[in-house]
């Protein structure tokens, strides 16, 4: 490393999308910033793909007590009950920020945003901007950006936190030429996003690889509920290079149903009270059982149908998957899609507090990378929300710290050389090994698990992580690292699973039979950390 | 699974002279996108490709490339054998990576007003069509006008636009957005042609961001005296001589027997300026079985007042264009001008149907003409390619008369009020056209539209002229010839 390739800040923050470009902009009120990057900011993440909403109380008729109500129960009751009433009181004057500064939300006649129904709650509470709700949302906010002041380092992939002895003091980096780079910082900000292309089938971007999850647990900080991975319900099934791609839940929210192959409505076997607009982790659940009794359509999927719709409400509430299916040559107005379950979105995360505060000084995490507020299971239009508020959060609370002096400890640096100069050396194909761990996570680890499917999938990661990954040119050095987090990720993903002996939201044990409902479930967060690992009992976090 | 066959520019400009195309063969499985034969490659033969890629599904705008010169999302572009992968036309980082970020710096950022408002439901609906643009930068790289001047170029007049529409932006764009180019487009259209997300920005921006301009009196000088001319005579060129309509009758009989009765939409510049060319396709129609009316009250289309922003007098045109074909029960018109063509298809509402000359000739088939012995180019005029979709029809009918050898459809410069109010930047783009011209090693440009037969004229040394003529070149070679015999 060249010696001029450090710098100072006050706040860093890492990651691009909903939750990192909010904490930016927040932070910036506090002193000088910089936001790192792997991707172009306003590109990348998830956030630009997010599709059908946010959730916001913002009618007379709806209330805060009921958006708790309803997230704590989609949530089979472990979510973080403080985190969820900051979620749902400040949810709406975030949008309130993101209209102020720009955003094309579709309003009404009389002149309110529109909310449509989504899935597990009570009240259509989910504000929307067509189907490409997160993409105006990232928009407005890299528009936001632009009027900050914050150094954006673009195309820049965090490598490591720097420590001093316990405290986070920025992060070691690496940049799209291999050349590596410190930022020290008096405050440092998580909001690398999910890390669902740990598996086979996934929504995720290219970016959703857990970079933070595995920074975060290399640094020492502590992972809570890294067993509830989300399935969508509806993903795209064919072509081949296609499958997990989003259909957003707004389909079944503008009135698509799910039929399987004998046509039947199959969700009334399910939940026959709420049908196709049931939480996400039930739907997926009852797909994926059609499909493994033998009653799925010829690509293994279900039909998802909105040719009942009018056509002008397809064209206009669902612009996205229309052109999609069209590019796939599927007119959804005229025929049915098909969809099966895909991995979506990471509830687990970083523990944190009110003020986004991790285990470790110094450290905050944000959005889809920090854990708490989703609990067992997420509904649709709370993930673009909780960018939102605790990206703003996040901001806040590390801008108020104190700035302090910052010393690299050199033998860290020393060790991420010697981490870069092995995969020169490598033999192993980093695209082969990925290849490798996403079928075996979509086996062991997925919508229905077993300890001896999960300790299968363990005994995979395992071997693979000792691979020798290889790096063509310096340029490859990220892929290899990249590979590294999606590796450490996905066994955490696997050990928080064999720690909770219970069926709850998303994770599903078939191999436990068990007397209690969620709300009495003697259980609380899994948790596991370099030194620690275990889960609470109920009525507190451990 | 199959096996595709295709070449990727490899290019490291730290240590590469120049960019090369380098082949490669891979298996992907079928309905591959572009991205997935990309990922092949970087996977399983040549881990140094360098490309950029994020949402896999159209969402983010990462992986814009170009495939056998034409700009498409990787993700979303269906992989062909055989195909040519390059990079956007921006400055190369890397074989597919390309600099985004100096173009997407220019967008321009709302400026919120302290008092929080929502737009209306209507303004929002106005608003909602710039919106979707996901950056990808497909219409900056196809921008002629950037090429040559300093204008920031497509997605930020888009986005000028947008901002000019919403109520929570406290400051005047128009301003702005003259000084960053609004009147250099030529509106060539090659900018919505490629993007993605099909956001038309000629008219749904442009053209309207140059109205607002009007309305605040920044319209350019000549474009003013071209609105007042159309004005005072109907035409938006000076009389210097009897018009075309003057010179013919109101009714033409073909030769043989009719095949089609169409009304004549001359247009002024073959009114009054490039008459030989109208009368070179009459006598190309009436060789062919089509009868001509030509009605003579019919005045200016209304497309340079259109394309500069100057609409105020538009309606009046429209409506006795409309009423003067309506009238006489003429369901077909034609139109031999490119300008006046995609006018009378975009931009009225026309109780009869509006061909082109050479969807006209190719429909209903024509005599074929003796073969010249010349080596042609052909150059597609903007308003005929892009405005109404006519690339195949003049191929057609030029192959049957002379060797055509092919360049890239570029504007030439003459359109969108850019020869008039900034010559300068349409010599720029009319020299380009020449230095092309000249690459083909042709012996005459062919064209179909009277701006680009005029302004190409001045920028290169070989003979410019209308397919008509040399349809009509053809066919009086052939009757020389059974002469002869």
């Amino acid at each position: 490393m060249r010696a001029d390739d450090g710098s100072d800040c006050h706040v860093l923050v890492i990651g691009s999308g909903g939750a990192g470009v909010r904490a930016a902009i927040e932070a910036s009120g506090y002193g000088d910033v910089v936001l790192m990057t792997k991707t172009i900011p306003g590109k990348g993440g998830c956030t630009p793909m997010a599709e059908g909403g946010y959730n916001a109380v913002l009618r007379e008729q709806d209330s805060c007590e009921i958006h708790f109500g309803d997230t704590m129960k989609g949530g089979a009751y472990l979510n973080d009950p403080e985190l969820v009433s900051t979620l749902v009181a400040e949810s709406p004057a975030r949008v309130a920020d993101l209209i102020r500064w720009g955003a094309v939300f579709d309003v009404t006649e009389d002149a309110m945003v529109c909310q449509r129904p989504f899935g597990g709650q009570r009240f259509p509470r989910t504000c929307y901007a067509g189907d490409r709700t997160g993409h105006e949302m990232m928009v407005t906010l890299i528009d936001r950006l632009g009027a900050c002041d914050v150094r954006v380092l673009s195309e820049v992939t965090a490598l490591d936190l720097l420590k001093d002895g316990d405290r986070v003091i920025g992060a070691v980096a690496i940049d799209d030429c291999g050349e590596l780079l410190t930022v020290t910082a008096d405050s440092t900000i998580l909001a690398t996003g999910g890390g669902t292309r740990i598996y086979d089938i996934s929504t995720n971007s290219s970016s959703g690889t857990g970079d933070g999850f595995a920074i975060g647990y290399r640094a020492g900080a502590e992972l809570i509920d890294m067993e509830m991975v989300q399935f969508h319900p509806t993903g795209a099934v064919y072509p081949y290079d296609a499958r997990g791609r989003l259909v957003t839940e707004a389909v079944r929210g503008e009135g698509g149903i799910l039929k399987n192959r004998l046509g039947e409505r199959f969700m009334k076997n399910y939940d026959p009270e709420r049908m196709e607009l049931s939480t996400r982790d039930v739907v997926a659940r009852a797909i994926a059982t059609e499909i493994l009794e033998g009653r799925g359509t010829p690509h293994s999927g279900v039909s998802l149908d909105v040719t009942h719709l009018p056509r002008h409400q397809i064209e206009e509430k669902l612009p996205v998957m229309l052109e999609q299916f069209l590019k796939f040559g599927v007119d959804i107005r005229k025929e049915p899609m098909e969809v099966a379950p895909t991995a979506h979105h990471m509830m687990g995360g970083m523990r944190i507090t009110r003020e986004c505060r991790t285990t470790l000084p110094g450290l905050f995490a944000c959005g889809e990378t920090a854990g708490g507020v989703h609990g067992a299971n997420r509904l649709g239009g709370n993930a673009l929300a909780d960018t939102q508020v605790f990206g703003k959060r996040a901001g806040e609370f590390a801008g108020k710290a104190e700035p302090r002096r910052k010393k690299i400890d050199p033998e860290q640096i020393r060790r991420q050389e010697e981490r870069l100069a092995a995969f020169l050396r490598g033999n192993a194909n980093p695209a082969y090994v990925v290849r490798e761990l996403r079928l075996a996570m979509w086996d062991g680890a997925g919508i229905f698990r077993t300890a001896g499917g999960v300790k299968d999938t363990l005994k995979v990661i395992s071997r693979l992580s000792k691979s020798a990954l290889i790096a063509d040119s310096s340029r490859n050095l990220v892929e290899c690292c990249t590979v590294q987090n999606m590796l450490l990720t996905a066994s955490i993903v696997c050990r928080a699973a064999l720690l909770r002996p219970e069926s709850r939201g998303a994770h599903t044990r078939t191999d436990i039979r068990q007397t209690w409902d969620a709300q009495n479930s003697p259980f609380s967060h899994t948790f596991l950390a370099q030194d620690r690992e275990g889960i609470g009992k109920s009525g507190g976090a451990a | 699974m199959k096996e595709i066959t295709v070449k990727v520019s490899r290019f490291d400009p730290a240590c590469d002279p120049a960019p090369r195309l380098e082949t490669y063969t891979v298996r992907v499985n079928d309905g591959a996108r572009v991205l997935h034969v990309l990922h092949a490659i970087h996977d399983e033969i040549d881990p140094s490709l360098s490309y950029r890629y994020c949402c896999g599904s159209g969402q983010c705008g990462s992986c814009a490339v170009q495939v056998n010169g034409e700009p498409v999302l990787a993700c979303m572009e269906e992989a062909h054998t055989g195909s040519v992968i390059e990079p956007l036309n921006l400055p190369v980082k890397k074989d597919l990576v390309v600099d985004l970020m100096p173009a997407l710096q220019n967008l321009p950022p709302l400026q919120p007003k302290d008092a929080p408002c929502l737009p209306s439901k209507e303004q929002i609906d106005a608003i909602k069509p710039l919106r979707s643009c996901i950056e990808c930068l497909a219409c900056v790289s196809v921008c002629p006008a950037m090429t040559v001047t300093k204008f920031l170029g497509p997605t930020v007049m888009r986005e000028e636009m947008r901002l000019a529409l919403d109520p929570r932006n406290c400051d005047d764009r128009i301003a702005t957005a003259v000084q960053e180019g609004l009147f250099t487009c030529t509106s060539c259209q090659a900018c919505w042609k490629v993007c993605p997300k099909e956001i038309e920005i000629p008219g749904k921006a442009i053209e309207k961001l140059r109205a607002l301009a009007n309305r605040q009196g920044r319209t350019l000088p000549r474009h003013l005296e071209v609105a007042e001319l159309i004005r005072k005579t109907g035409r938006s060129v000076p009389r210097t001589a009897e018009s075309l309509l003057e010179k013919t009758g109101e009714v033409i009989e073909p030769y043989g027997p009719v095949k089609a009765t169409v009304g004549f939409f001359v247009g002024c510049m073959y009114n009054l300026r490039q008459q030989q060319s109208a009368l070179d396709a009459i006598e190309v129609l009436r060789r062919n079985g089509i009868r001509i009316i030509i009605p003579k009250e019919q005045v200016c289309c209304g497309s340079p007042l259109i394309r500069t922003g100057q609409l105020d007098y538009i309606d009046t045109l429209k409506k006795r264009n409309i009423e003067t074909f309506a009238s006489r029960g003429i369901d077909m018109v034609l139109t031999m001008c490119a300008g006046c063509g995609t006018t009378l298809k975009n931009d009225y509402r026309t109780p009869f149907t509006v061909i082109d000359i050479n969807e006209l000739l190719t429909k209903y088939g024509i005599e074929p003409p003796a073969k010249l012995p010349l080596r042609a180019t052909y150059h597609d005029p903007c308003h005929l390619m892009r405005g109404q979709g006519i690339r195949r029809e003049p191929r057609e009918l030029l192959r049957q008369v002379v060797d055509l050898v092919e360049m890239p459809a570029i504007c030439c410069g003459s359109g969108g009020g850019v020869r008039s109010g900034n010559p300068d930047e349409a010599a720029a783009l009319g020299k380009r056209r020449g230095d092309e011209i000249r690459r083909t090693k042709a012996d005459v440009v062919i064209t179909s539209c009277p701006f680009c037969e005029f302004h190409i004229s001045g920028h290169t040394d070989k003979p410019v002229r209308n397919i008509a003529t040399i349809l009509l070149e053809g066919y009086r070679k052939k009757d020389r010839e059974a002469e002869m015999r």
